[in-house]
């Protein structure tokens, strides 16, 4: 008699998939703080264009964070 | 009637497993968070008790069955479950004692197991069950998040290496109550699935409902509310062994331990697999701190949480069969529960009124 029938596929599957999103999320919004913190000292700095490109990459990881926090309320909401 | 007061004895305890496994289980979406004082502790409770509130509503996916897969169903009765719910009652309790984190679902299938092995034997429960839903789980949990917040961690220090602490501090304090509200959400999504799932069955059980049914409108809200209730009143116990005794954090390593433990939970609930809240965030927390500095996580009062996670499913399974032995013991009616219930209460009362006698008091925050 087998000791245990869980899927040696899916834990696979549940490892590899965590430590992505595990990462990515740690990733994106630790650019979020460098992207705005670098978009605040160029504005200190008199330096206009590189403060709005920080910016502007800093809403851009933002989002992407966000995404990633909305896809897993998603889950929440879709599991069987 | 005897059946129906049997039934409402079990709804209530039913929703005080609900409202103990909130109160054990505030910490996991909160103590990171008031440890690296991202949020006030009464503000920290007060939004993780609306959120699993909320949570509750947003997923009805109830669970089936009680302990399914690990259990026979048909020997499931009323007096089983009852017997069941005391048991997981019992080790919530306890460990919340000692301030120690466990698993509240294991606790429940532990409990469940016992009853069911003291009413119809052990050809009753399936081993690989067991093994399937508590073991493996178990073990894959805690290492999967340490390694998941350890590696965040060490990406984060090398992200922000360039930046001002104070602004790392702030800016992962803003992020900590992103991932806490996640946390809180979906633990109110799963763990008050369990307590409808419950009442659910023991309204089939007791012929009120057909298995068919939609659940009423008064399970969920009563779910609902018990364990918001539970989270309000929250484990400060836990909450200090989480959010300072296993480890000082940084905002940072919170963040860490927060975004990299509600990540695990979710991909792995995306792929059926099910895993523990609190063996996640706990393992995650020793993650973000072993990463930084191995000798920074104090490794006794983790070794403390992992002899309490082994002794979880025995624990409440052994008092499980004890319960079920004394309720059986008064026949199949009412008289059994009652007697039992009434002990309980008792000697909880008696337990409450000697912590006011000593000026102690369950909601603590020191």
């Amino acid at each position: 008699m087998a000791i245990a029938s869980v899927d040696g596929g899916l834990l696979f599957q549940v490892v590899w998939t965590s430590l992505l999103a595990g990462v990515f999320v740690t990733v994106l919004f630790s650019l979020v703080v460098v992207f705005s913190s670098r978009s605040a000292e160029a504005r200190r700095g008199a330096r206009r264009g590189s403060g709005v490109a920080y910016a502007a990459l800093a809403i851009a990881s933002m989002a992407l964070f966000a995404l990633a926090v909305g896809y897993g309320v998603h889950i929440m909401l879709s599991k069987g | 009637m005897e059946n129906d007061v049997v039934l409402w004895i079990v709804v209530a305890t039913a929703l005080a497993f609900d409202f103990t496994n909130g109160f054990h289980d505030t910490a996991n979406a909160v103590a990171t968070s008031i440890s690296t004082r991202a949020m006030a502790p009464r503000v920290a409770v007060t939004m993780a008790a609306i959120l699993n509130f909320v949570g509750a509503f947003l997923s009805l996916q109830v669970a089936a069955t009680i302990a399914k897969g690990i259990v026979n169903p048909e020997d499931i009765t009323l007096l089983v479950v009852f017997a069941g719910l005391i048991g997981a009652i019992f080790w919530n309790l306890l460990t919340w004692y000692f301030g120690l984190p466990s698993s509240s679902s294991h606790a429940l299938i532990g409990g469940v197991v016992g009853s069911t092995f003291a009413a119809a034997g052990s050809s009753a429960i399936n081993g690989t069950g067991i093994v399937d839903k508590v073991i493996i789980p178990g073990l894959m949990a805690p290492v999967l998040a340490f390694v998941v917040a350890g590696i965040g961690i060490l990406l984060i220090y090398r992200i922000v290496a360039r930046l001002r602490p104070s602004t790392v501090s702030r800016s992962f304090r803003l992020g900590q109550i992103i991932t806490g509200s996640l946390f809180s959400l979906s633990h109110g999504t799963n763990d008050a699935q369990k307590t409808m799932g419950i009442l659910f069955l023991a309204m089939v059980a007791n012929g009120n409902l057909s298995p068919d049914d939609d659940i009423p409108t008064w399970i969920v809200v009563s779910a609902a509310t018990a364990i918001a209730l539970g989270t309000y009143v929250g484990g400060w116990r836990i909450i200090k062994t989480m959010g300072s005794r296993i480890l000082k954090m940084d905002p940072a390593q919170g963040f860490a331990a927060q975004g990299g433990g509600a990540a695990v939970i979710l991909t792995a609930s995306h792929a059926g697999f099910p895993l523990s809240t609190t063996q996640v965030i706990s393992g995650a927390i020793m993650g973000a701190g072993a990463a930084k500095r191995v000798s920074a996580v104090r490794w006794g009062v983790a070794g403390n949480i992992v002899v309490a996670w082994v002794l979880t499913l025995p624990a409440a399974a052994a008092v499980g069969a004890l319960t079920y032995g004394v309720v059986s013991f008064f026949g199949d009616g009412a008289a059994g529960p009652i007697v039992v219930s009434v002990a309980l209460l008792i000697a909880l009362a008696v337990a409450l009124g000697r912590r006011v006698a000593t000026g102690q008091t369950l909601t603590a925050e020191g």
